[in-house]
């Protein structure tokens, strides 16, 4: 027997030194399918590489695999750099992987290149294809994994901005090989016209290059090219976008970003409407004001004291529509009735038309009497006139030396004109 | 084959911007009475018209699922308030169109 009898831990550690110092495996990159794979509750991933001949295990540990941006999954080839080492408790060795690339990324990458010239020159992604969204959707389709976050976040900003939208799902796997195949179906079902949708959302949440690349497939980009209804590429990311974005009518970075794009307030649509409203009112007033301004003693009439008294007291159809009491103040002002008569009538009638029976929107009382002319003369507001009974917009409708009768609430005050000062001069004109 | 052209329906989109046009003319005071009138009638009606679009919709999240007859049906699911989670023991969430 020869002295040199290793205990199998001396040999073991030896085989694990040379191993480990060995330059040719230092760092080294390997090619292989990934054969098994386990994630450790630790967050190690253990797993075997192999190619046609030869198996080698490895060991991703967690440190190391933070930054993976995907899952690995059985049959994928990947480039694996790391080191070899001895597991002495199995006597096997193993593969310390420092990091792993998908193989072929830069061959799809590649691909995506030329399928984004090939599409370009098809006019694919011309801009002035693209059709504008409808302001008011009342569907919204949305194209995306319906466990996913995407769908929830659209959801979340649909509720607040436009609580009583419609929300159509068309469920669809957003990664993995045959996510492609089934976004093309959602958006192709959503195009139907029984579902009556007005814009349709297709996309996901963000993920790395290759969680995206369903929305990179020459089909998938075709489908949002072809859609019938507007459509927006919703596909998180934060460097590179898909090409669905191109082709599709408009595109968003994030999935709730396209449900800020798609979706409006509605209250604040409901305000803009009775602001309109209100001014409509105002000028329409005002305009009758002026064009019958036949001031003698009017604001002696009680009804312009109150002109809810009228309201009340007359016991008025306030069911009747708009229209007949604007015809009918029409009329009223044709035949050329006393305006006194008018008033009571436009009272009424704004009444009616901001008691808004579809929204319950009532303006409070007291909006109608800030718009009666007396009220707002009450607060010191007066009308001046010129001897014609024209109403006195400016100072350069009045001459120096001129009368003019001024109406206050309660009656009116005849003045003649002394002297003028302009706004612009800062002081008074001289002439 | 040519399509003969109907008269578009009005959007909402239109009518808001009809209406802006009509209190923009009328707040310029540069109608005459009747005139004045009659765009306010017009901009009256365009206004419930816009109301009457805006209360439309009716509130629903459906999803498509795919039945064993291999049609497809819209089917109204709840969500979670907070989160805008789908809630619903009903729907197959990992069924998918195909």
């Amino acid at each position: 027997m020869n002295e040199n009898i290793y205990t199998i831990t001396e040999l073991t550690r030896l085989l694990k030194a040379y191993i480990e110092k060995a330059p040719a495996f230092n760092g080294v990159w390997v090619s292989g399918e990934i054969s098994n794979v386990t994630y450790h509750s630790s967050g190690h991933i253990y797993l075997t590489l192999k190619d046609e001949n030869a198996v080698l295990s490895s060991v991703f540990f967690k440190y190391a695999n933070r930054n993976l941006t995907f899952r690995l999954e059985e049959g994928m080839s990947v480039f694996a750099q790391g080191n070899l080492t001895v597991f002495e408790k199995r006597g096997s060795y193993q593969f310390i992987i420092s990091q792993l690339k998908l193989e072929g990324i830069g061959e799809l990458q590649k691909q995506i290149e030329q399928l984004k010239k090939k599409l370009l020159e098809e006019g694919i992604f011309d801009p002035a294809r693209k059709r504008p969204l409808p302001f008011l959707p009342k569907r919204i389709g949305i194209v995306t994994s319906p466990t996913g976050a995407a769908v929830r976040d659209i959801i979340k900003v649909a509720k607040r901005r436009y609580p009583d939208i419609e929300i159509l799902i068309a469920p669809a796997k957003v990664q993995g090989a045959d996510a492609g195949i089934s976004i093309v179906n959602a958006i192709e079902e959503l195009n139907r016209p029984e579902w009556n949708i007005d814009i349709i959302i297709a996309g996901r949440g963000g993920g790395s290059f290759e969680d995206l690349m369903a929305f990179n497939e020459e089909a998938v980009v075709r489908a949002f090219f072809n859609s019938r209804v507007p459509i927006i590429s919703a596909v998180g990311h934060q460097v590179d976008h898909p090409l669905s974005d191109d082709s599709a009518d408009v595109c968003a970075p994030t999935p709730s970003a396209a449900a800020e794009i798609a979706i409006p307030v509605k209250d604040e649509l409901i305000d803009y409407l009775f602001n309109l409203r209100g001014r409509s009112y105002t000028a329409l007033l005002s305009r009758i004001r002026e064009l019958n301004f036949h001031v003698d003693g009017f604001t002696r009439q009680r009804v312009f004291r109150n002109p809810l008294e009228i309201v009340s007291n007359r016991n008025l159809l306030l069911d009747d529509t708009e229209k007949r009491l604007i015809f009918a103040m029409r009329d009223i002002i044709n035949t050329g009735r006393n305006n006194v008569l008018v008033l009571p009538d436009l009272v009424r009638m704004m009444h009616n038309v901001i008691k808004d029976k579809t929204h319950g929107y009532l303006v409070a009382v007291n909006s109608l009497e800030k718009l009666s002319p007396l009220s707002v003369m009450k607060r010191g507001f007066a009308i001046a006139a010129d001897s014609g009974r024209n109403i006195v917009r400016s100072i350069r409708d009045i001459e120096r030396g001129e009368d003019i009768n001024v109406f206050l609430s309660d009656g009116s005050l005849e003045c003649t004109v002394n002297s003028k000062t302009g706004e612009q001069f800062h002081g008074k004109e001289k002439n | 084959m040519e399509k003969k052209k109907t008269k578009p329906t009005l959007t909402f989109e239109h009518a808001l911007k009809q209406l802006e046009e009509i209190t923009d003319n009328l707040e310029r005071g540069a109608l005459g009475l009747d005139e004045s009138i009659a765009e306010f009638e017009k901009g009256i009606k365009l206004a419930r018209f816009c109301h009457g679009k805006l209360e439309e919709a009716e509130k629903k999240i459906e999803i498509l699922q795919k039945g064993d007859d291999g049609k497809i049906a819209a089917k109204e699911v709840k969500v979670k308030n907070e989160s805008g989670e789908i809630d619903d023991d009903d729907v197959d969430l990992q069924g998918t169109l195909l």
